[in-house]
């Protein structure tokens, strides 16, 4: 056995010797479309920057399994260790035991983690909502009225997303006048259809939908077509592009925004890589992925605008990779 | 070579050196796979992550052996942490005192064991299944904290709690500690009290048991309200680990329990098993998982390796393998005899 013991300490030595860079991402569940293509743009860049990475999806969204997969991750000795995650505040002290450990922090979609080196994000919320804005107010011509859903109205991303996106229409289209409050419809499609329908038939003049929340473009969609309204009323929102393809190709659909799960998975390398390198990251740092970046040191938040445009010619593409 | 195997079988009992030889063909296996298998950050990360599913493995360990189930140790770990969480947070969060702890700790205690004995009242007098009246439990306990909590996290409390999740005593990790304390007592509990004898006798046939002077009612109080003060201890240790409280954490341990507890060798319908193998059994689930993690496979084929362990398992413990293992070994011993002879 001390035979053994010695023969393994020796192999562990000169391994730690020859130093390839080493990243781990844990993100919240394996196995979904989501994660299957972060996972695919993580292997992409290790190999275009020679680094060794890997990705770890636990079997079920419990914050539990994330934190012993980046216990594991510590154990392993890796340079970097970017997380996605489930829990917040669950994964603080494993996360300071992975810096105390000499290895860098990285998050997507944990803004309010502390014990980060960076997080970052591939849409701010105000850049998200004045996008959907935009695009709405690209195919509403002339005056009317238009409706916002948001999933519910608990949810602080949509409705942050739902204020910027309300602002900027308030500011550059006096002519579009919101309809009642916020309808927090939009994570049933069901409720999202006969809500929509009771809006058309009640506002002759309703010419839009900004629908924030996974099903709230698609059940505004399916109103539209049951009326025929396609062409005069547009409906903007995220949604998954395998559901909406063929609504989008029928143009009863307008369009919207995602992030893409795959360049997200990029930038983790990318931005490791970096950071092991010694690179700082500062006001106008080009970080493949992210572009020019005007980081929030304070908040530890490097937040960009890199969205990726739901229509006509890009929905199919999507729809393939199973998002 | 015999005689060390009969040895060691004599020596640990039957299911506990099977599980050694297990440990060792594995240990070996990813040590030879990866050489930081056995490196101290990899054997100091499995000494802090494997006290948690060991604590709630023994919670359900004692239902188990008295022929029931524990489906609510989960929630009522979630439910003490909270409690925990709650007094805390009374005294001024991470400013509250040792006192504040002390109470929060007897708090969770109570709590835990409160929620377990009423499982144990309602599965003794009204005589309902145990999987029903936990699954109720469970429930119930899940839908409270839910409502407790709106579903969110409680966070802030003193940096001394941390110690019980992230510190060391002489290089061992402190939840390895606690782990080992607590199975050692449900060790003489179960083996060598009067408490743990009556455990044994409600699992293997409670009617005889009742028959011949135990009070089986007051036994499986006593099963469910221990199993909920484990569960209590679990709690206060995911506490510390995760430096908050949601309910749902750790919630996918629940099905690894009961893994862990059938790989030790415990009867499934109750009256056999010790706890021993179990600890062990604990252990080698987190050297699986930890070796898989460390060589870089895929968390999914993590699960179906596990399953796959499970019935290869049961495979070679049926009776009807050990024949024809032993005829084997029998029918070797005849064509080496005569070999043997000549030379």
């Amino acid at each position: 056995m001390k035979k053994l013991l010695t023969f393994a300490s020796a192999i562990a030595l000169t391994a730690g010797l020859a130093g390839a860079q080493e990243i781990g991402v844990v993100v919240k569940i394996g196995g979904i479309p989501w994660f299957n293509a972060m996972e695919e743009g993580i292997q992409k860049r290790a190999a275009e920057l020679g680094v060794t990475a890997e990705m770890i999806g636990p079997v079920s969204a419990d914050p539990a399994l994330q934190v012993q997969a980046i216990e594991d991750l510590i154990a392993k000795g890796v340079d970097v260790i970017g997380v996605v995650p489930n829990d917040e505040a669950a994964l603080e002290p494993v996360l300071k035991k992975a810096r105390e450990a000499g290895i860098k922090v990285l998050s997507h979609e944990g803004p309010g983690l502390e014990n980060v080196d960076w997080n970052f994000e591939l849409a701010s919320a105000q850049g998200f909502g004045e996008a959907h804005a935009k695009l709405l107010s690209d195919n509403i011509k002339g005056p009317g009225k238009y409706a916002v859903y948001v999933g519910s109205l608990t949810v602080p991303l949509h409705n942050a997303w739902a204020d910027a996106a309300i602002a900027w229409l308030a500011a550059n289209r006096s002519d579009l006048v919101i309809v009642g409050d916020r309808y927090g419809v939009a994570e049933n499609v069901d409720d999202s259809r006969t809500t929509a329908l009771d809006l058309m038939a009640a506002n002759p003049d309703l010419k839009g939908f900004l629908a924030f929340g996974s099903q709230g473009p698609i059940g505004a969609g399916r109103a539209i077509e049951e009326r025929g309204m396609g062409g005069q009323v547009f409906v903007a929102g995220p949604f998954s592009p395998g559901q909406g393809a063929k609504m989008v190709k029928d143009g009863v659909l307008t369009g919207g925004f995602m992030w893409n799960p795959s360049q997200a998975g990029e930038v983790f390398v990318s931005l490791g890589k970096m950071l092991v390198d010694g690179t700082e990251i500062t006001a106008g740092t080009d970080i493949p992925g992210l572009g020019a970046v005007q980081p929030d040191a304070a908040a530890k938040d490097i937040i960009t605008d890199n969205l990726l445009e739901l229509n006509k010619d890009s929905v199919d593409g999507l729809a393939a990779m199973g998002l | 070579m015999t005689s060390f195997f009969e040895k060691g079988r004599a020596f640990f009992g039957r299911e506990t050196f099977g599980l050694l030889l297990l440990m060792a063909a594995m240990v070996l296996a990813f040590s030879l796979a990866s050489p930081k298998f056995l490196g101290l950050a990899n054997l100091s990360s499995m000494g802090f992550q494997a006290p948690l599913l060991g604590l709630l493995t023994i919670a359900m360990l004692a239902p188990m052996i008295s022929g029931g189930f524990n489906l609510a140790v989960i929630y009522t770990a979630n439910l003490s942490g909270l409690t925990f969480a709650w007094v805390l947070l009374q005294f001024g969060g991470p400013e509250a005192g040792m006192g504040a702890i002390l109470l929060g700790t007897v708090a969770a205690l109570i709590v835990g064991a409160t929620a377990g004995a009423v499982m144990g009242l309602v599965i003794a007098y009204v005589g309902a299944h145990p999987i029903l009246v936990s699954l109720a439990m469970m429930i119930f306990l899940r839908g409270l904290g839910e409502f407790l909590t709106k579903g969110g996290d409680i966070s802030g409390f003193p940096e001394s709690i941390a110690v019980l999740g992230h510190g060391t005593l002489l290089g061992i990790p402190v939840p390895m500690i606690l782990f080992g304390l607590v199975a050692l007592v449900w060790h003489i509990l179960l083996r060598r009290s009067r408490h743990g004898f009556a455990v044994y006798m409600v699992g293997s046939n409670i009617r005889a048991a009742e028959y011949s002077g135990l009070n089986t009612k007051r036994t499986l109080v006593a099963i469910y309200a221990l199993s909920g003060l484990v569960c209590a201890i679990a709690g206060i240790l995911m506490l510390s680990r995760f430096n908050s409280v949601r309910v749902g954490h750790g919630e996918a341990l629940l099905l690894i329990t009961v893994l862990a507890i059938f790989l030790g060798g415990i009867d499934p319908f109750g009256g056999h098993g010790k706890v021993a193998p179990v600890i062990l059994s604990v252990l080698i689930l987190q050297v699986l998982s930890s070796g898989l993690n460390l060589i870089g496979a895929n968390q999914h084929l993590a699960t179906a390796v596990w399953g796959l362990f499970l019935v290869a398992v049961m495979i070679v413990r049926s009776e009807r393998f050990q024949e024809s293992v032993q005829s084997f070994t029998v029918a070797l011993h005849h064509m080496s005899k005569p070999a043997g002879g000549k030379s």
